[in-house]
């Protein structure tokens, strides 16, 4: 096992960018691993013991390691730095003098002890941009409260209102149900990574920054809409937040997704149900009709839908111009010819020398296309690298 | 607009995006400072402006959170000289975004490599379901396709249940994964002096979202739907409480927090079995219901209050309403009341940080009229005279 190399890249968007990271949840593990895949060199400070992230579900077969860090750690770097100790103080030291991006989640309780509040890496470090990201921000009534996952994303508002359509009227007695892993943590850890490059885009006339970003913020940001709806006079809650036609429909093998919001994909639709009577009623014709009238065409979609195959239906629709999709698992996704096509993974070595593929980034820079491939940090590997 | 306190002041976007994801990335960086120049047409209105039968919204929006801190233009793109204009307007931005089907762009002369011939150092986000390349990527979709094909709707649901659907957030976060990629080849222009086109598949954001559970696949496993467990914490969900619907959410990450528990709840949960986190997560069941019988009278708001002052991690599930009354998202500008002549008072969101020197951030003006600015737009920043600018309206160049 050897370390990541950081060669200097100058074609990659992020190259040149120093960054380092201490992080124990996955927002602020996101933001680096954000900046990582498109160029930056992100340096994680870790406890000799490791970050707990190393030990997060779900974890490999055989191997035993963490799937998610795995993820979360693809291409960066790994220093042990125990913050509690003058070496650990001296290490952050260094680390910070080099860094243009300081990320922390840090919890606000432990900061002055260990020498990591605003003030006292503001004057220490002028031109470091000092990135916050905690569960509920660095400021506020709230800031000292703690929350995983399923806290913030119902802290956020969105966890109430899921789920809607299917699932909903099958089990409405259910409690609201979480978007599946870290989707409230990847929404900070992105807000997080924006709000760095944005406070790094004027360090050389602003100086130095502090920058405070809270995930249940994030939460609420791509919430917003949600929020709207309330400001036009309609609160929202699952039962009621479905499209009025359209959604989750099982096929003979599978489940499809389906939605049309023009008047054209309405038409195609009525083709692929192969034009039935009920359809080409004139009480139908009118959008706002239809929507008034959705249950009952939720109906005729879901009997046809029930006698036809997953993959029958979504080429037929994608044929006519209609919005399908399969709902794929994770092993279709990572074998998709799409993905592969757009070389979506890469090859990745573990810390126990057995590679898997990761996703390296949800966007690409064609002009610069991302290199994906590098390894998972084993702990301290800086220091072998080093030697 | 912004002042020289924003972070991202004198950066100014050709923004032809439309919908929700792509005008969430650039409100985003207009709400940090960017100038935004949104364009659109008469003939082409973006969806704010019109009924969302399906969506329930039986007429226009009156405010539209995505579109506001935003310029309005028009230009009928299916005009030769309109393009001429909107290739204008890409020459005297830093950023220009689109979020059409893969194509459009391009047959209307305004595709990468078209705008690149004019603008060589030309930084350009496209935005769409499956990206600009890839079998898939004439594919059209919205937020709950995304999911869909991402693989993230799969792995989200009850464990018995169906696949749920993804909405408006799914959109956002293709956004916001946008934005910060926008950020990337702005500080790569600056540096390189270079042409940059980020391409952004909304489906792969998606995927973004499942990493863990993907690597998980491509190492030959199977991974499950967890449903609103968590394979490392128990006890982990979410409870009824006293109250209907209202519902109280917990996490307990380790003994220390699990005995904290114990304290507030009582002798019902002191069994051995339940001592280890490996205990608890096998007898999951058995401590739920004792813990759901706790719950069952309480009230969900002082017990979060309460097993937050124990140092544990528990939240109420908000609704909408709970988070407009909140005075810490208040206080932290997440939170911001906005109005305008038209418009009485009401809430939208708020810059995504806080910033400590550039600290400008935010919504500075509300949905703009189509076309409100286009005196500055055409007439201050393209020099066109008012004659010039009738004489377009006329020819239906603007329109």
């Amino acid at each position: 096992m050897t370390a990541n190399v950081v060669t200097p890249l100058p074609q990659l968007p992020l190259s040149g960018c120093r960054i380092v990271e201490r992080s124990r949840t996955v927002a602020a593990a996101y933001a680096g691993r954000m900046l990582a895949a498109m160029g930056a060199d992100v340096v994680m400070l870790e406890p000799s013991a490791g970050t707990s992230l190393r030990k997060a579900a779900p974890l490999l077969d055989g191997t035993g390691e963490s799937a998610l860090f795995a993820y979360l750690a693809v291409g960066k770097s790994s220093q042990m730095c125990d913050m509690e100790t003058p070496s650990g103080q001296a290490t952050l030291a260094h680390a910070l003098e080099h860094a243009d991006i300081f990320i922390d989640d840090t919890p606000l309780c432990e900061r002055g002890s260990l020498h990591l509040t605003p003030e006292a890496i503001a004057t220490r470090f002028p031109k470091l941009v000092h990135v916050s990201v905690l569960p509920f921000g660095a400021s506020g009534p709230k800031a000292h409260w703690d929350g995983e996952e399923i806290n913030l994303l119902h802290a956020g508002g969105e966890g109430f209102l899921l789920p809607n359509g299917l699932s909903n009227e099958l089990y409405p007695d259910r409690p609201p149900l979480k978007i599946y892993g870290h989707f409230a943590g990847y929404q900070g850890g992105c807000a997080a990574a924006l709000s760095a490059l944005s406070a790094w885009w004027v360090v050389d006339t602003a100086g130095g920054q502090y920058v405070d970003v809270s995930v249940q913020d994030a939460v609420l940001s791509v919430g917003a809409f949600a929020l709207q709806r309330l400001g036009d006079g309609s609160l929202e809650h699952r039962e009621t937040r479905r499209f009025r036609y359209g959604g989750v429909f099982a096929a003979k093998d599978g489940y499809v997704e389906l939605l049309t919001l023009e008047d054209r994909q309405w038409s195609a639709l009525v083709a692929l149900l192969g034009s039935p009577s009920w359809a080409s009623e004139e009480g139908l014709r009118d959008p706002l009709n239809r929507s008034r009238r959705g249950d009952e065409i939720n109906a005729h979609i879901r009997a046809w839908m029930a006698q036809h195959s997953v993959d029958d239906i979504v080429l037929r629709a994608q044929e006519l111009g209609v919005p399908a999709g399969k709902y794929r698992t994770p092993a279709e996704v990572v074998h998709g010819e799409h993905e592969r096509a757009r070389g979506l993974f890469a090859s990745t070595q573990l810390a126990s020398g057995m590679h898997v593929e990761a996703l390296v980034a949800p966007f690409q820079f064609r002009c610069t296309p991302l290199r994906g491939g590098e390894r998972v940090p084993a702990l301290g590997d800086m220091a072998r690298k080093a030697q | 607009m912004s002042s020289s306190k924003s972070p991202l002041a004198g950066i100014r976007i050709a923004d032809f995006t439309i919908h929700a994801a792509g005008p969430f990335c650039t409100h985003l960086l207009s709400q940090l400072g960017a100038e935004c120049i949104k364009i659109e047409s008469q003939t082409r209105p973006d969806a704010f402006r019109k009924p969302h039968a399906v969506y329930g919204r039986m007429a226009a929006a009156t405010f539209d959170q995505v579109s506001a801190n935003k310029l309005s233009v028009r230009l009928n793109l299916k005009q030769p000289e309109a393009v001429v204009l909107a290739k204008q307007l890409v020459g005297i931005s830093n950023v220009t975004a689109e979020s059409f089907r893969p194509g459009v762009m391009n047959r209307l002369g305004l595709g990468f490599d078209d705008l690149r011939q004019s603008k060589p150092d030309l930084v350009m986000l496209s935005l769409s379901s499956c990206g600009q390349s890839g079998p898939d990527s004439h594919f059209a979709g919205y937020a709950p396709l995304f999911g869909a094909w991402g693989g993230l709707g799969s792995m989200t649901g009850y464990s018995d249940g169906p696949p749920v659907e993804m909405r408006h957030v799914m959109d956002h976060s293709a956004g916001l994964h946008a934005a910060m990629a926008v950020m990337a080849a702005l500080h790569q222009h600056r540096r390189t002096g270079q042409a940059q086109h980020v391409d952004l598949a909304a489906r792969e954001v998606a995927s973004a979202m499942i990493g863990d559970a993907l690597v998980q696949a491509s190492f030959g496993m199977t991974p499950e739907r967890p449903g609103n467990g968590d394979l490392g914490k128990a006890p982990h969900g979410i409870y009824a409480t006293g109250k209907p619907d209202r519902w109280l959410t917990l996490a307990i990450r380790n003994d220390t927090e699990w005995r904290r528990l114990q304290q507030l709840v009582g002798e019902d949960v002191c069994e051995e079995r339940f001592a280890t986190m490996p205990g608890r997560l096998q007898h999951r069941k058995d401590l739920d219901q004792l813990l759901s019988k706790w719950l069952a009278c309480c009230d969900a708001d002082a017990t979060a209050e309460l097993l937050q002052q124990a140092g544990i991690c528990a939240h109420v599930s908000w609704t909408m309403q709970d988070i407009a009354d909140d005075a810490h998202l208040r206080a932290r500008r997440a939170l911001v009341e906005v109005s305008a002549p038209d418009i009485p008072p009401r809430l939208a969101v708020g810059a995504p940080a806080r910033f400590s020197r550039t600290d400008d951030v935010g919504i500075r003006r509300l949905t703009p009229a189509l076309g409100q600015d286009e005196d500055y737009v055409f007439g201050e920043l393209l020099g066109l005279s008012a004659a010039q600018r009738a004489d377009l309206e006329v020819r239906e160049v603007i329109l």
